[in-house]
């Protein structure tokens, strides 16, 4: 590129030095001439004035020779003024005559034309007037005199201007030469051959410290260290860049998760050790061919796609698990976490989770199996009833049954023998129930005592009822737990899908109703699910919500049954039976909703509500003279909180009543609960004054050494035992044997149900000292109570 | 004693004459026969002053001057051309070297001056303005 040049194109120094020289030469011709013409100028104007000048000194005698128009005094004055030696020619007009002129001798045309171009002219004034011209003087000045002062003064003027100027151009260049061109062209020698990688210090040139120069020096030699410094800092960036490279290529390989790179065809572009490693592909390392992530042997290569697609469209992580199929014997489940890195590169990350998978199994395992007998549990069942019902959704199976099984008694077991004891006895169910079943049908238990059973096998009605009648007599034999021998038996409810119910909790519910059914009916049985059940079930969930307003709603009422004391023959008290007027269905009977009542807590309302209206009503008696009693009944329910003592003799109190005149019925089953806390409160409304009435006696446990204990006054015979008495002879004998055994107790007995003639007359017979019935009256309201107590007395 | 006071009276009257007389207005009179009624400035200072001397009417001018020293004269320059008598003799001085042209006739007294223009036709001189008598023609007037 740079071709050679002629020495003196490539030095500053002379260059500088023919450029000063030139450039002053130009300049300096210019103002020599410039200055020759100006002093040309001057010269002839100096000279103009001084003949103006002379001019002037001739006036006068000028003026009087115009005036007279005297031609010797003009000749006079024009010889005067030729004297000079600049003047070539000079003439005096008065008026129009030429009053006197003359002209120096010798001269040529051309310098006479020249002296008239010069001319110079002054007017003449009138001595006397001189606003009047009389006349002229005339002067023309001598060229050759002129030219020669011009020639004597520009030539000096030029001489002196270019001396100067040459002494001036000397010393610039003599300084331009020292001062700025020898500094540069020693930093540029010494520049030109220095070495980027030794860089050395310029010399700061003598007197330069603080000029441009000086500056210059000072930039370079510091820009020098820089680059020796960034370079040095670079080398050593290099150095680390390398160092650290290795060092993640070593975290990279070294990594236990597999790590790798695709690209948008799925082919790895990269990956670690521990990517052949875990997928088992060791062999394939060392040959380094083309891998595709998706022909590898993965369980669903579609959905690894799928993530790598979504990884791809969302353009951001995304992960999951999949399983891959290392060979046959084994499976493992990796991690994948796709990232897009950029350029349709994808990286991703691979863990081995086999281990998670396997404990997160057996965790879910675990969830729905029942840790004591080994069974599914109830969210196991409840899963597999789900499964079922879409297995025939999907036509893979006709239907099912489910049983539901039920340990009778196995709360008084648990109770009386201990958990461990009834441990055993599950154990002991839940093997008996497997002998029972095919491989293929669903066994769980579902809570306390309750197993759940799904026939896959045997769909039919039929069939159900024979298992479920195999399961009844397995679990009727005796329980070996310790040293007694235990019998339960079972309560079996059945269901059918899909004839019953097409969900799982339609099916549970329509199981247990079964249960509840065959519970009812008795021990051992087994009942298949009809809709009547669902119906009872409705009507009684609606019954019982009705129920908890009735009180409210002012739709119960109390009746009275009179009690005939047959030794006083006449009617002495009442038993108060508490009525429901349904507003939809009617007078309900108290067998339906007192068990209602008790279920659902409602009985506590009600037996308050009851204490308080009878009390009303013996107040109301006492007031008209009548000293009848009234007999209430109290449920187990009730006892002990839900009608305290305290409340009991409060109510009385407030209206005035007295304690003995009301009873208290209780049945056989206050006795069986919490005894203890039913013998104290039994105790504490005997002790303040109440009678205590057992009521159904006969029909329970009947046993003696309950009366001995509890404060028993009166026992009211159970009407079943009135009812058969006429026919029956060994009723009748029961039936005294309770009356003389309560005579000898000490205590009255009241026989209830009578509704004949005869019968009262065998009671009489027997000793019986009160009767109630619809013999006497039937329960009425208590308006027509004094009616009624005086239609019994005509009976006696 | 009057007497005595007369002549010094009279002495005192010439001494104030010039002073008198010098409010008095200066007139150029000439020849009745002449022909000219008035002269313009110009042709009075020519003629005086030697420049062009013939009358408007064709006759050739002679110019008179009174005698040196009378205040007319002095006063008549003064009035004319701006100019004293020292300056007037100047410039006369050097025409008179070329020869060409003269001064003005001076004359030996007023009374010869008005003589010499009763008898001559182209004779013009002048005098205050008081002293002018019906045989003169006045051409020109120099007022104060």
């Amino acid at each position: 590129m740079t071709t050679v040049q002629p020495f003196w194109r490539r030095s500053i120094l002379l260059r500088a030095a023919a450029q000063v020289i030139g450039i002053a030469l130009v300049v300096g011709l210019g103002f020599v001439l410039l200055t020759a013409h100006l002093a040309e100028r001057i010269t002839q104007e100096s000279v103009a004035q001084r003949l103006r000048e002379l001019m002037t000194t001739v006036e006068n005698t000028a003026q009087i020779a115009c005036f007279t128009k005297d031609q010797s005094l003009a000749l006079e004055v024009v010889n005067g003024l030729v004297k000079n030696s600049e003047v070539f020619g000079a003439a005096v007009v008065g008026g129009s005559d030429m009053l006197a002129e003359r002209r120096r001798g010798g001269a040529t045309p051309e310098r006479s034309r020249l002296a008239q171009a010069g001319r110079i002219s002054k007017p003449i004034a009138s001595p006397f007037d001189s606003s009047q011209i009389v006349g002229e003087v005339v002067i023309d000045p001598d060229p050759e005199i002129i030219r020669l002062r011009v020639r004597e003064s520009g030539g000096f003027v030029a001489l002196v201007l270019g001396l100067q100027l040459l002494v001036v151009v000397a010393a610039v260049v003599a300084v331009v030469l020292l001062w700025i061109v020898r500094p540069i062209k020693r930093m540029s020698d010494k520049l030109h051959v220095m070495d980027a990688r030794s860089i050395e210090p310029l010399a700061m040139p003598q007197g330069h410290e603080n000029t441009e120069i000086g500056r210059l020096v000072a930039d370079i030699n510091q820009l020098g260290q820089r680059l020796v410094a960034s370079r040095d800092e670079e080398h050593h960036l290099h150095l680390q860049r390398e160092i650290g490279e290795r060092k993640y290529r070593a975290i990279f390989e070294n990594a236990d998760s597999g790590i790798f790179v695709v690209d948008q065809h799925m082919v790895l572009e990269s990956c670690n050790h521990a990517f052949y490693r875990q997928l088992g592909l060791l062999r394939l390392a060392e040959r380094r061919e083309e891998i595709s992530l998706l022909g590898l042997p993965w369980r669903m290569p579609d959905l690894l796609a799928g993530l790598l697609d979504r990884c791809a469209v969302l353009n951001r992580s995304v992960s999951d698990d999949f399983e891959y199929v290392v060979d046959e014997k084994e499976v493992r489940w990796f991690s994948v976490t796709l990232t897009p890195v950029g350029d349709q590169l994808i990286q991703g990350q691979l863990t081995d989770i086999s281990r998670h998978k396997l404990a997160e199994l057996s965790a879910q395992q675990e969830a729905i199996t029942d840790s004591l007998t080994g069974l599914l549990n109830r969210n196991g069942f409840l899963q597999r009833i789900d499964e079922e019902i879409m297995a025939c959704a999907n036509d893979a199976a006709s239907g099912f049954a489910l049983l539901m099984v039920d340990l009778d008694g196995f709360r008084r077991v648990n109770e009386s023998m201990g958990l461990a004891s009834g441990d055993q006895i599950l154990s002991i169910t839940a093997n008996r129930l497997r002998s029972c079943l095919k491989g293929s049908d669903l066994i769980s238990r579902l809570g306390n005592d309750a197993f759940g059973i799904i026939l896959r096998s045997t769909p039919g009605e039929r069939a159900a009822a024979n298992v479920a009648m195999r399961i009844s007599v397995a679990l009727k034999g005796f329980f070996e737990v310790g040293s007694t021998p235990l019998q339960l038996g079972a309560s079996i409810g059945i269901t059918l899908f899909p004839s019953d119910g097409a969900d799982q909790e339609t099916l549970l519910r329509n199981a247990e109703m079964a249960l509840d059914h065959a519970r009812v009916g008795g021990s051992g049985r087994y009942t298949f699910f009809d809709f009547t059940m669902a119906r009872n079930a409705e009507h009684r969930r609606k019954l019982e919500n009705d129920l908890r307003f009735a009180v409210r709603r002012n739709e119960l009422m109390i009746h009275f049954q009179p009690i005939i004391d047959l030794s006083l023959r006449r009617m002495t008290g009442a038993e108060a039976l508490v009525r429901w007027k349904h507003p939809e269905q009617g007078l309900i009977s108290p067998d339906v909703f007192i068990p209602l009542a008790e279920d659902t807590g409602a009985i506590i309302n009600i037996g308050l509500w009851i204490v308080e209206t009878v009390c009303q009503q013996l107040a109301a008696w006492k007031r008209q003279g009548n000293d009848y009693y009234i007999s209430i009944n109290i449920s187990a329910r009730q006892i002990p909180d839900g009608l305290p003592p305290i409340t009991l003799i409060e109510t009385v109190n407030r209206y005035g009543v007295d304690p003995a005149n009301l009873a208290i019925e209780i049945t056989e089953s206050v006795f069986m609960g919490n005894s203890e806390a039913a013998q104290t409160w039994l105790d504490a409304v005997h002790e303040l004054g109440f009678r205590i009435y057992l009521d159904d006696f006969g029909t329970g446990y009947s046993s003696l050494s309950y009366i001995k204990r509890f404060p028993v006054d009166v026992l009211k015979v159970d009407k079943s035992f009135v009812r058969d008495m006429s026919e029956d002879n060994s009723d009748r004998a029961l039936v005294g044997a309770i009356i003389n055994m309560a005579s000898s107790l000490g205590l009255t007995v009241v026989a209830e149900g009578v509704e004949s003639a005869h019968q009262l007359e065998l009671l009489e017979k027997a000793g019986c000292r009160c009767v109630q019935g619809y013999y006497f009256s039937r329960p009425v309201p208590a308006d027509e109570i004094e009616a009624a107590s005086r239609h019994a007395e005509q009976l006696l | 004693m009057m007497r005595r006071m007369l002549p010094r009276l009279f002495v005192l009257l010439a001494v104030l004459m010039p002073v008198l007389a010098h409010a008095e207005s200066i007139v150029v009179v000439a020849n009745p026969a002449a022909g000219v009624d008035t002269l313009s400035r110009n042709d009075v200072i020519n003629i005086f002053l030697g420049s062009f001397r013939q009358l408007p009417s064709g006759i050739a001018a002679l110019p008179i001057d009174l005698p040196p020293g009378h205040p007319a004269r002095a006063e008549f320059y003064r009035l004319l051309v701006g100019k004293n008598q020292a300056e007037i003799n100047t410039y006369w001085a050097r025409l008179i070297f070329s020869g060409k042209t003269r001064p003005p006739i001076q004359a030996e007294r007023v009374e010869d001056a008005l003589s010499m223009v009763q008898g001559s036709v182209g004779a013009i001189t002048y005098l205050e303005r008081s002293k002018v008598s019906g045989k003169l023609k006045i051409v020109f007037e120099l007022a104060q």
